[in-house]
């Protein structure tokens, strides 16, 4: 049994037959993750400014780049093991830098509002043994989760669900369009308009106050006592919701105020951001965005929180999200762990990009590793190096080695860089 | 899905009989339904019709694979998301501590199987659709939110 | 030889609101090569209703440019094969739907991902490749 590094489910029920130190068929795991184990075609090489190196001579390289900004950012991680994320916050502290990771642009939000006990949650494992009614919003599991209902919500016996979806169940899309998920609700999926989430939420919020919805009360009555009723609810909150109410966060805590029986899941994609999210938590207090700043006094306005025993100081503002970071042109150097922002960001956004030394490691080559000032080629975390890794709903769970592999994992590859600092 | 109509378009439409049904279009009905193959239709083996008969091999391509419920699994539209796995009321009996908990199958009695990342069906004589007491079950592809699964 | 008028006549632009989603398909192509042509295929093309479409005289295969002041590309517009009221249009989650986000953050740090508003034309271009997108970054660098 192996463990699916495609995506925070990830699924310890994998078989792989592998032949010759190569996997060669998945059994059980999804699409997605079976592409994700079977690996890439563009193995990422060693370089420096674009012409091939050695290892060593890259990690030189790149603790040299570090070393003499003054504002670095180290940035990615949501596809690195825990044990690479903790030796990367320990490098942003030895270096002063920034650090930040996907979720900044993702699920960070919802994620800091769990971590601070405004909702309740549960394990996925709850949701399969006792949840009757689940609430799919901006949230294409099918294509981003692919085995979230099979495993955990919808379609599985559970311990006080013996019959399953068929009557034990109901499975409610809320989104802007059709989706995967929303076929599979079928009867009980609602469509909202772009940006209508919030809209939604306080119609919601007040069907369940007694009160009639200002918007579509019909439907929105039905939902209500559909949730009303709901013995072990959960709502499964996806980047369609966050997006779309960044600016307002506590309609949604009010909203599961109202919902005594209810618990929120964030629907996370990339295998391990999670895992950064309570690596830096612990640390920090924060699940993103923090700078680390010797021992100068800080006189931003953001939060400033002292962590006596290291004598560092820490700052948490949103102008050290990777977005800002770029838009502001406020960093010198930047390193990226397992990501490929290139591609992820907004255009408009990354022109940034071009004029600093960018720091790439990563299994693969990236749009990003095609412009780098050095690449750092590593293992593919979950299939050539094991580790631990966080599940969407916070479990950890153990990654598997699967076959031997000659790249140092990323873990490895920032060890090394620290000591070469 | 494909149509009667579809492949009977395809056909000479001559109604010459060489085959043994009556019309092309009872031919149709019986290609469809996977009783008679393409190379039964000797006047579309001759140079004429090569174009139609091409086509009608491309769209009785997916259901080379029906068995004898007429299950046809469509590999390219499967996520692997395993929704029939653990729907599978056969599953479900057969393997009570595996899909039907919605875990990876335990043994080898289960109907469908994820491999490589796509759905793969054995046994299908197991299938609620196969036999004597057949009913008609939709339980693999109502779950199925790309149309991987389907009966003809 | 007839004068081909419709050279000389700009194609009607229509305002559009487009939203991005992901694709397991397109995933499954990235994780194994991003710079392959399936990936290329999954993701530079615009989903739209049959209704919309119609209204903007646009069918399936045809190439449009979509354009806003963040930037442009040529995609291929797609009917959708699901069931839309229209109004709004589709694009998968990619670097081709990313050159339309806008850097306007709303303060929060995190970008109109699912929120774009463009105009799309139709258009005798090629298809925007990831090529050519690298080659955008590339000038840059040499600025």
């Amino acid at each position: 049994m192996a463990t699916c590094p495609g995506c925070a489910l990830l699924c310890d029920d994998i078989d792989v037959i592998v032949e010759n130190n190569r996997i060669k068929e998945t059994r059980n795991a999804c699409r997605r993750g079976a592409a994700r184990m079977k690996g890439c075609f563009n193995r990422l090489a060693p370089s420096i400014a674009q012409k091939p190196v050695d290892i060593e001579s890259a990690i030189r390289k790149a603790a040299e780049i570090l070393k003499v900004a003054k504002s670095p950012m180290l940035f990615g991680f949501s596809n690195s093991t825990c044990e690479a994320q903790v030796k990367g916050i320990q490098l942003a502290k030895k270096l002063g830098a920034i650090i930040d990771d996907t979720s900044s642009f993702c699920q960070g939000l919802l994620i800091e509002t769990i971590f601070q006990e405004k909702f309740r949650t549960c394990m996925l494992e709850d949701v399969r043994n006792k949840a009757d009614v689940l609430v799919y919003w901006g949230s294409d599991a099918q294509d981003s989760e692919p085995r979230h209902l099979s495993r955990f919500s919808y379609f599985p016996r559970g311990e006080s669900r013996q019959r399953g979806y068929e009557e034990d169940r109901i499975a409610v899309a809320i989104d802007v369009r059709e989706s995967n998920t929303a076929k599979i609700c079928k009867g009980h999926f609602y469509r909202i308009q772009p940006k209508g989430d919030r809209e939604f939420i306080l119609a919601l919020t007040d069907a369940l106050s007694g009160k009639v919805p200002a918007y579509e009360p019909k439907k929105i009555l039905e939902l209500a006592a559909i949730l009303k009723k709901a013995e072990f609810g959960v709502i499964f909150a996806g980047i369609g919701l966050t997006y779309s109410i960044k600016e307002d966060m506590e309609i949604l805590v009010a909203l599961a105020d109202k919902l005594s029986n209810f618990h929120i899941m964030p629907m996370v994609g990339h295998y391990n951001m999670r895992g950064f999210n309570e690596n830096l938590f612990k640390e920090t207090g924060f699940v993103n965005r923090v700078k680390f700043e010797g021992k100068a006094v800080q006189h931003s306005p953001a939060e400033v929180l002292d962590t006596p025993s290291r004598g560092v100081t820490l700052v948490h503002d949103d102008k050290y999200s990777i977005v800002e970071a770029l838009r502001n042109e406020s960093i010198d150097a930047l390193l990226v762990a397992g990501s490929d922002p290139l591609s992820s960001l907004p255009r408009s956004l990354v022109r940034h990009l071009a004029s600093i030394p960018v720091i790439c490691i990563d299994p693969c080559v990236t749009m990003t590793s095609k412009i780098t000032a050095v690449t750092i080629p590593c293992a593919v975390s979950g299939v050539e190096s094991g580790g631990t890794a966080v599940r969407m709903d916070g479990k950890k769970i153990e990654l598997s080695k699967i076959i031997e592999s000659d790249y140092p994992t990323d873990e490895e590859l920032l060890t090394r860089l620290m000591e070469a600092l | 899905m494909v149509t009667v109509m579809e492949l009977y378009q395809l056909l000479p439409k001559t109604n010459c009989k060489i085959c043994g049904e009556s019309t092309c279009m009872a031919f149709a009905v019986a290609l469809l339904g996977r009783k008679r193959n393409i190379s039964d239709c000797t006047p579309l083996l001759e140079g004429n019709f090569k174009k139609q008969k091409e086509k009608l091999e491309v769209l009785l391509l997916p259901s080379a694979g029906a068995e004898e419920t007429g299950m046809i699994v469509h590999p390219e539209l499967c996520t692997g998301c395993g929704n029939c796995v653990v729907a599978c009321p056969v599953d479900v009996a057969n393997d009570p501590r595996g899909a039907a908990i919605g875990c990876a199958p335990t043994n080898d009695k289960v109907i469908f199987k994820v491999v490589d990342g796509k759905v793969m069906a054995s046994n299908i004589k197991e299938c609620r659709r196969f036999g004597k007491n057949r009913v008609l079950c939709y339980a693999c592809i109502d779950p199925c939110p790309t149309g991987a699964i389907e009966f003809v | 030889m007839g004068l081909d008028v419709g050279k000389f006549m700009k194609n009607p632009e229509y305002e559009i609101k487009i939203i991005t989603y992901r694709d397991i398909f397109q995933v499954e192509a990235l994780e194994r090569d991003r710079f392959g042509k399936d990936y290329e295929k999954l993701s530079a093309f615009i989903g739209m209703s049959k209704n919309d479409m119609a209204k903007m005289g646009l069918k399936s295969g045809d190439r449009v440019k979509v354009a806003n002041n963040n930037g442009s590309i040529v995609v291929e517009v797609r009917e959708s094969r699901r069931d839309e009221p229209g109004g709004v249009a589709f694009m998968v989650n990619s670097p081709w739907s990313n050159v339309l986000v806008s850097d306007d953050m709303g303060g929060k740090g995190i970008p109109e991902f699912k929120n774009i508003t463009a105009k799309i034309s139709l258009v005798k271009e090629e298809i925007t490749s990831l090529e050519s997108l690298m080659e955008y970054f590339r000038k840059l660098k040499q600025v």
